[in-house]
């Protein structure tokens, strides 16, 4: 586990036991344990179909599931959550700054981004690098653009719990680099954050403790110890038994 | 009140101060109407049009025919079956959702059976009532007709307008979450389910309190096609809105008074349509030549 992890966590810690979810007849997760440290970055890995965001989604309360999520919360309970993407109309005449009143205010977003919102909607966007392409439509960016764009509005609250849905698929170099810094700047805070990613060599730099998931936990640890060539194996062949990508 | 405003208005006819047809006390209910209608389905019709919900909007309207079918045959007046027709179209609205949110089938599938089903049991019903009442009385239902709006309709309008704009504001930035990514709606304490049921029922209700004016088979064009031109002229949320509302008042407005001014033997619905037709038609060719041009 690395040695800069903040000394008070404002995140909670995790626990989750046997947790069991099925679909229809298909059997989605089996006794998953799960145990997530507070103010660390947990990062799940595995193949595509595994049940990583089947978990997330247990995790924040939106799938009926068995077995048991303890979360215990030292103070806040603020939740940030970056979702893999947005549906609509990128015809659409909403600007960044549109999508951002939409996310953090209840004030109608034709009524612009109220006063109170507007600088701190100013500094999260400028912490991913999009501070310059505020007026642009949603539309109009690219795949990694909106992605960072989401990044920042699940930095509105400031969270004591990040759940991140892949926010670096599709993104560019610089925008991966934003991201990344984002996420250890907000970790330096405390927050507890899980986050699913598939670059294994980011993980093995930035996350605390990593959890291979198909189907149910395939190895979880420190990713210096648990991200090996054995077990990458392990993901790639499982993957390829089950006809998935890593 | 309304005595006194329509009392107001054919003073100023007579003096000059406002066109002739004023002096006419159906002119004065009908303006009423399209100051309430316009801005209220503009505002709902940016939301119809960011939820992709254009065939939903469609679909209601139509079912205002059976609602008015089935008013007829319950003994309502041929003109103002409201209960019928907010009976029906809310039960109408409120199944379609249900059954969307429990079944697998595409949207578009399920909104295409239920408009349907509904529309049978409306023309089987309209040919059985058709004995009962002048058959003209269903035109007017289907296209919009100035001349029977009376007080009852202009305060049903009047109502229902303030209810959903109330409701339509207050939760404008929730209900256009949930439909971008419901789950970070519902991280965000967005009840994406409930508000799915509001907004179908506002929608609903607006479009049956408009059908006086505009027609059943009409209303759902000035949900959309306002919000299509302003999509197309405006850069930002706040110009799609206000760009919006204006071509629905305006359309709406001139709409209802040109065929009068100039003796157009054309309905008020689709007057209002056709008008709000040109502006789509002006910002498609604007935008041909903008994309030419560069």
């Amino acid at each position: 586990m690395r040695d800069d992890i903040a000394t008070t966590a404002r995140g909670p810690s995790i626990h989750i036991q046997g947790l069991g979810l099925t679909l229809g007849r298909s059997s989605i997760l089996e006794n998953v344990c799960v145990d997530i440290v507070p103010g660390t970055i947990h990062c799940l890995i595995g193949p595509n179909g595994g049940g990583k965001t089947s978990l997330l989604r247990s995790l924040l309360g939106q799938m009926p599931h068995t077995g048991t999520i303890r979360i215990d919360w030292p103070a806040g309970r603020r939740i940030g959550y970056v979702p893999q993407q947005l549906d609509f109309d990128r015809d659409l005449p909403m600007t960044v700054d549109d999508f951002m009143a939409i996310t953090v205010q209840d004030r109608p977003v034709f009524m612009g981004l109220s006063r109170r919102k507007a600088c701190a909607v100013a500094e999260v966007l400028d912490a991913v690098g999009m501070s310059q392409k505020r007026k642009r439509r949603m539309g109009a960016l690219s795949g990694g653009e909106r992605q960072r764009v989401l990044f920042a509005q699940a930095m509105l609250p400031f969270p004591d719990l990040l759940i991140l849905d892949e926010p670096m698929a599709g993104v560019d170099e610089v925008g991966s680099q934003f991201i990344a810094k984002a996420v250890m700047d907000i970790r330096a805070k405390g927050t507890t954050i899980v986050w699913i990613h598939h670059d294994l060599a980011e993980v093995r730099e930035l996350a605390d403790t990593v959890t291979c998931l198909n189907r149910t936990v395939v190895f979880t640890g420190d990713p210096a110890e648990v991200l090996s060539p054995e077990h990458i194996l392990e993901i790639f062949s499982h993957a390829h038994h089950h006809g998935k990508k890593p | 009140m309304m005595e006194a405003l329509r009392l107001l208005a054919h003073d100023l006819a007579l003096s000059g101060g406002l066109p002739a047809s004023f002096q006419y006390g159906f002119v004065t209910n009908a303006v009423l109407c399209a100051l309430l209608v316009g801005p209220v389905l503009g505002s709902i019709g940016t939301m119809v049009v960011t939820k992709r919900l254009a065939f939903f909007s469609q679909a209601v309207g139509q079912a205002a025919l059976t609602g008015v079918a089935i008013g007829i045959l319950i003994g309502e007046p041929p003109t103002a079956p409201y209960a019928s027709l907010f009976g029906f179209c809310v039960l109408f609205a409120l199944a379609l959702n249900f059954t969307k949110n429990r079944t697998r089938m595409s949207s578009d599938t399920l909104i295409g059976v239920f408009l349907s089903i509904s529309m049978a049991i409306g023309a089987s019903l309209l040919v059985w009532v058709a004995g009962q009442v002048n058959v003209h009385l269903v035109d007017k239902v289907l296209f919009g007709s100035i001349l029977t709006v009376n007080d009852l309709d202009i305060a049903v309008l009047a109502v229902m307008s303030g209810l959903v704009g109330v409701v339509g504001l207050a939760r404008y930035n929730r209900m256009l979450l949930a439909s971008f990514n419901p789950q970070l709606a519902k991280v965000r304490g967005v009840q994406v389910a409930f508000l799915d049921y509001v907004f179908v029922v506002m929608v609903t209700v607006i479009t049956v309190a408009s059908v006086k004016i505009i027609g059943a088979m009409l209303v759902e064009a000035l949900f959309l096609i306002p919000a299509a031109a302003a999509r197309i002229w405006s850069g930002s949320m706040r110009g799609f809105f206000a760009i919006t509302v204006a071509i629905s008042t305006v359309s709406t407005l001139v709409g209802i008074l040109a065929p009068m001014e100039f003796d157009l033997p054309i309905p008020s619905g689709g007057a209002i349509i056709l008008c709000a037709s040109l502006f789509f038609l002006a910002a498609t060719v604007s935008r041909l030549f903008t994309r030419h041009a560069s």
